[in-house]
């Protein structure tokens, strides 16, 4: 059986990498797929607790995740789809409409 | 043993191909690579005794949102963009906050969260799920469909182009109330 804190640390390391995904990329389609990996190390981290805790309150909270990141990826998206119509780019710096 | 090859060999997977996502400049590339990253937490969902999230986890992810995000790259002609660079300042910090948060968290998992490993296997086949979901949890499974319903309104709403000219389109059919131009409004 292996740990359960191995699986809590790769659930950092992922969600790590999808923090630096969102601060340093521009492109707003991978900033988006980066946020994706974050939510995904979010579950992987309530199964590992559930696991260790024999408790089913964590898978159905994954299944409530999966569903609203379908919801979510599905509204940012087309979200980027009316940015690009109207600026013709998905650079996230572009759309500066509200900057100071 | 065996576990821990299959654990590893797959936990390297995820963190390469995460790394992809995030370092890769074209977009594409990036989508694929994270169905791949998607299909080893899969295989480590199979390792935490739940097969049922794993099967979700392959279909509503791997298949369903990934498609969305490549039908989308398509769609606006992305995947011969190659973008800009970031600023160096921007990277740096970037780097840096997110290897803090890694370095803080990992010291405060081996610190807190250092558990005995359960000693019987964990049980949570789709039959319990289901039971769980349609008794304690039905409520919240009622407003998560009233959410789809609303992101599935949403996206059409914000990704329709027609959106500022809908009035006066309207105002066409009115005037000329034959089949064709009914058949533009719902384009």
């Amino acid at each position: 059986m292996i740990p359960t804190q191995w699986f809590l640390i790769l659930s950092a390391i992922l969600f790590s990498i999808g923090v630096c995904g969102v601060l340093t990329r521009r492109n707003g389609i991978t900033i988006f797929m980066s946020i994706e990996l974050m939510v995904n190390a979010v579950n992987l981290t309530f199964l590992a607790y559930a696991r260790q805790f024999n408790q089913l309150h964590g898978l159905i909270f994954v299944f409530f995740i999966m569903a609203i990141a379908a919801a979510e990826a599905a509204v940012g998206l087309a979200i980027f789809i009316s940015l690009f119509h109207h600026r013709e780019t998905i650079d996230v710096d572009e759309a500066n409409l509200m900057h100071w | 043993m065996f576990e821990y090859l299959i654990f590893f060999v797959f936990a390297a997977i995820a963190i390469i191909f995460a790394l992809v996502v995030v370092l890769h400049r074209n977009a594409v590339v990036g989508a694929l690579s994270l169905v791949v990253s998607f299909f080893s937490l899969a295989v480590m969902y199979v390792l935490l005794d739940a097969p049922f999230l794993a099967a979700l986890q392959v279909i509503v992810y791997a298949g369903a949102i990934m498609v969305l995000f490549l039908f989308v790259i398509m769609l606006l002609n992305l995947q011969h963009v190659q973008e800009a660079n970031t600023r160096p300042v921007q990277k740096f910090l970037g780097y840096t906050s997110a290897a803090a948060f890694l370095i803080t968290i990992v010291y405060y998992i081996l610190k807190y969260a250092a558990f005995t490993a359960p000693a019987s296997p964990f049980r949570a086949d789709a039959h319990q799920i289901g039971v769980s979901l349609f008794e304690a949890y039905v409520f919240p499974f009622e407003m998560v469909s009233i959410l789809l319903l609303a992101a599935i309104v949403g996206a059409m709403l914000l990704s329709n182009r027609s959106i500022d000219t809908s009035e006066s389109i309207s105002t066409e059919v009115m005037e000329q109330p034959d089949g064709e131009s009914g058949a533009e409004v719902t384009r």
